[in-house]
């Protein structure tokens, strides 16, 4: 696929080519839009945040027990709220409709979707996905994740071009975090392994570190008799398990004697619960009686600093960003990056830009194929069209493989096509363009005469969405086939002014489900 | 590379057989004996409790290590419902009482079990598990240069006129790299293109001829998306029939299993030569609040299966089902009510074919000594014996077992179904 650079960047590093940000690209140069991708604002940019203010979310529910019907179309209300604030939707013995419960839910992927289209820093919106799948929870069919997913939301912002040691910290005191991989209710005496192994597996070291054959020999794990251990095994998730004993949440739980903890949702730490006793986690002794959080901190530290979760975070950033199976030389590029800055707060960004800066960002388009949500997003902003998020459009995501923040195991979403090839995901992909070039869910109208004049012929206007959407010259078996999608003839004239548009949005549909389009 | 290879092996042989389509099923019988027959593999993702499926309600060491309501019982209100078996008469095996509606495919001899079966690599790694068993593996070192799935290879060996049925968005890994196979969630809608006539032709056009993974995957999704979405009922004005009234007063709910069981009883009566079906159940993995959450889930997936058996009656002596999960959980419950990964697990085999109303396996015990590691259920039966047997015995699929199945362990056959 011989893409234009432009394209390709725009393809990798954001949701896709808009006209903004083809602007921007011939402005500043592919370098200079790199640059300016990594220091983006603190929060949204302003025209962002203005459009997330206006933005209203419909919902609707028949009465029900204890509660009135409702149809309203609300801003998103959730969206900056703390765990506390929405705490409350959790109590199962308060009358409230599912919808609200779930609200939290909806209102996050929302703002994701709207910020995937039209957010200036789009960048840190591609690492966010990133590491939204990474850290993944699902907060689908689950009140209390669901309440947290907001605050988790920002804290996966807060660090997604961060220091990983604080980012780790920061996901493992995530209330939406203890409540998914379930340590709220790890306590000494049989700890819950949960997140522990999912720590080590998904979240650092990676499954190519787990040495399970060696399942309670830690001696003879290589590298361990210098405290340096190549892997882990099950002794180091059961060790590691019993030092976040006693990480926990306020969720009103009882301490025993009459005492309970209150209801907000926030983290705390439990010291009656945790294990003090001492223990061993990649060969590397704790003493017992450690002050509050320490064995859990202990334990962040090796595991973020270990040379294993380099190379598996690193492969898995390079993966996201240019290819299924990216170059050993791009991934131990990262690498080193990596390690150098492992202590810089700014750690994931310096590796971000080295995985931008290199010829390998520059070469090899057609590597992966985009996920719904890159695609939904990219055509949205090659339309140029002021497209919104509807209710519709989430559902129809929802049903596509990728649902939002609902993906239920704790890998994330897969990362490789094969995955994404499947009947019923390709079904979708065609449902998802379709359906927002002609307004089925209300996102709003494309109007391709505004943009085009007229005075084209069908061969003319099918060669010009071929290129202008996929950023390719279409070929003539291509032309043909968009053609045929509008039973008409290459040089039949088209119907002038605006009667136009519905082939139009029919022609600009096709181009985005070629495969120049779906790949990237 | 293997992707490129099985797809145009595929393709040819899809093209083959399907041009016809009412001649499709007989050119599939033609083809080999067994042929007619459906495989249904049905994995429990997340690690089902094997302990709480089929407790060994009287054992000391279980009712020792798990508290009377994080065990079933033999008394109380709630008792398990008491299995008649033979692999080890002095334990009193007992299904759980959300089940207890299999204990009568069990009495009808249509149900078997297996008990401390599953993988024997010794991982307790769900991610992992999967791996290996979705592509038929015990030993981690051949997951590199074993990319396809299990399934995959059975329709190498033995290609089918018809697609392979996932019920999942995506194909599990099982089904991996295959080309001819369709992923449909729920069949409710039917599969047509979305707007209208004219899109599907125009898509047709746009891929063909193209080499990209894209294009080739799409053109056969175009393919096979048709020939089951011909054969769904229509109302005159063209649109899906989406009313399906199962047989004998069935009835699924509307849960992943109940869509799940639904989707492939309706493909099964479409008489689409359906050759293998995959089902993936999600949400076993009980670390927490196990007696409630397996209730659940336990009791939406027995009373799908028995709905499921229950419609499809006409179809009992061509089905064989098999039921795995990666692996059971531990013996000794935590501090959050849940129990973390174990090891042995249960499997099921239910078929018009199977020697059902049985226990297999042997019962390795649950003292210490007998424990894996000292503190799971040990794995006394490799999941791959049971799946090698059902294709052995009901596909004649004996001299391709050691392609689809590298390092299979021999072994005595364990006698679970007859031709």
């Amino acid at each position: 696929m011989n893409l234009p650079l432009e394209r390709l960047l725009l393809n990798r590093l954001a949701f896709g080519a808009s006209p903004d940000d083809l602007g921007e690209m011939a402005r500043l140069g592919p370098d200079g839009w790199i640059e300016a991708q990594l220091s983006p604002d603190e929060g949204d940019d302003a025209a962002m945040a203005e459009r997330l203010a206006a933005f209203r979310l419909h919902i609707k529910y028949p009465a029900g027990d204890g509660y009135a019907a409702l149809e309203e179309q609300r801003p998103l209300v959730c969206l900056g709220s703390d765990v506390a604030d929405l705490w409350p939707l959790t109590d199962g013995k308060h009358p409230m409709a599912g919808q609200e419960r779930m609200r939290p839910r909806q209102e996050v992927a929302a703002a994701t979707l709207l910020r995937a289209i039209h957010a200036r820093w789009q960048l840190r919106e591609v690492l966010v996905d990133f590491w939204h799948n990474h850290f993944n929870v699902n907060a689908a069919g689950d009140h209390a994740v669901a309440a947290a997913l907001p605050a988790y939301d920002r804290v996966i912002r807060t660090h997604a071009l961060g220091n990983f040691r604080e980012f780790l910290e920061a996901v493992a005191t995530s209330p939406a975090m203890l409540i998914y991989l379930n340590n709220r209710s790890s306590r000494a005496g049989n700890a819950n392994e949960n997140y522990g192994r999912e720590l080590f597996e998904l979240h650092s070291l990676g499954r190519d570190a787990y040495l399970n054959d060696l399942y309670n020999r830690w001696r003879d794990v290589p590298g361990a008799a210098k405290g340096h251990p190549a892997g882990y095994i099950d002794q180091d998730v059961y060790e590691a398990a019993r030092a976040f004993t006693g990480w926990t949440i306020e969720d009103g739980a009882g301490l025993g004697g009459g005492q309970s903890l209150p209801a907000t949702g926030r983290f705390t730490y439990v010291e009656g619960w945790h294990d003090n006793y001492q223990k061993r986690v990649l060969a590397t002794d704790f003493d017992p009686f450690q002050p509050p959080l320490a064995d859990g901190r202990k334990v962040l530290d090796l595991v973020a600093f270990h040379p294993a979760t380099a190379r598996f975070i690193c492969t898995k950033l390079c993966r996201r960003l240019v290819a299924d199976t990216p170059s050993d030389s791009l991934v131990k590029g990262a690498v080193a990056v990596w390690t150098a800055h492992q202590r810089r707060p700014d750690q994931i960004r310096q590796v971000v830009e080295a995985i931008a800066r290199s010829p390998e960002m520059r070469q090899g388009a057609g590597a992966k194929v985009k996920r719904p949500l890159e695609l939904a997003a990219s055509y949205a902003r090659v339309s140029g069209a002021d497209v919104t998020v509807t209710e519709g459009l989430l559902n129809e995501l929802d049903g596509s493989g990728q649902r939002l923040f609902g993906w239920g195991p704790p890998t994330g979403h897969p990362d490789t096509m094969d995955y994404w090839l499947s009947s019923h995901v390709l079904r979708k992909r065609w449902t998802l363009v379709l359906g927002l070039s002609e307004n089925w869910w209300g996102t709003g109208a494309l109007v391709p005469t505004r943009r085009l004049g007229s005075g084209l012929d069908a061969g003319q206007a099918a060669r010009l969405w071929h290129e202008d959407v996929t950023g390719v010259p279409a070929d003539a078996a291509a032309v043909a086939a968009i053609l045929s999608g509008v039973q008409l003839a290459d040089g039949a004239p088209l119907p002038a002014g605006p009667a136009a548009d519905p082939l139009h949005r029919r022609m600009m549909a096709l181009a985005a489900m070629t495969p120049a389009f779906n790949l990237r | 590379m293997t992707l490129s290879l099985s797809r145009r092996t595929l393709l040819q042989t899809g093209a083959a057989l399907l041009a016809p389509w009412p001649g499709l099923r007989s050119m599939a019988l033609a083809a080999d004996g067994g042929a007619d027959q459906a495989l249904i593999v049905v994995f429990l993702r997340g690690g089902c409790d094997g302990l709480s499926l089929l407790a060994p309600a009287n054992d000391p060491d279980y009712v020792a290590d798990r508290a009377p309501e994080l065990r079933v019982r033999a008394d109380g209100p709630r008792p398990g419902r008491p299995l008649r078996q033979t692999v080890a008469p002095e334990v009193d095996f007992r299904l759980h009482p959300e089940m207890a509606m299999l204990g009568e495919l069990y009495d009808q001899r249509h149900l078997a079990f297996l008990h401390a079966a599953g993988l024997e690599n010794g991982t307790r790694s769900h991610f992992v598990a999967q791996d290996l068993m979705d592509r038929g593996l015990s030993d981690g070192t051949q997951l590199q240069r074993t990319p396809q799935g299990w399934l995959t290879r059975l329709l190498v060996e033995r290609p089918s006129g018809a697609p392979a049925i996932a019920t999942t968005p995506a194909l599990p890994a099982s089904l991996g790299f295959h080309a001819a196979s369709l992923a449909i969630p729920d069949l409710r809608g039917g599969l047509s293109l979305p707007g209208g006539p004219r899109v599907g032709p125009a898509l047709a056009a746009l891929y063909a001829g193209s080499g990209d993974p894209f294009a080739r995957a799409a053109s056969e999704t175009l393919r096979e998306m048709d020939l089951v979405d011909q054969r769904l009922p229509r109302g005159p004005d063209g649109k899906v029939i989406d009313y399906y009234q199962p047989d004998h007063g069935a009835a699924y709910e509307e849960t992943e299993s109940g869509r799940a069981f639904r989707t492939v009883a309706r493909l099964l009566k479409m008489e689409i030569g359906l050759t293998v079906a995959a089902i993936d159940i999600g949400g076993w993995d009980h670390h927490d609040a196990l007696a409630g959450r397996f209730a659940s889930v336990g009791g939406q997936f027995g009373r799908s299966l028995a709905a499921f058996w229950n419609d499809i009656e006409r179809y009992h002596d061509r089905v064989t089902l098999v039921v795995m999960s990666e692996f059971g959980r531990r013996l000794r419950t935590n501090k959050s009510n849940g129990a973390d990964h174990g090891h042995g697990g249960v499997m099921m085999v239910l078929g018009g074919r199977v020697n059902g109303g049985e226990i297999y396996g042997r019962w390795p015990g649950l003292s210490s000594a007998q424990l894996d590691n000292g503190v799971d259920l040990a794995v006394t039966t490799d999941y791959r014996r049971v799946l090698a047997e059902v294709l052995n015995v009901r596909y004649g699929a004996g001299a391709a077992l050691p392609r689809i199945f590298p390092g299979l362990p021999a072994g005595a056959p364990l006698g679970i179904v007859r031709a």
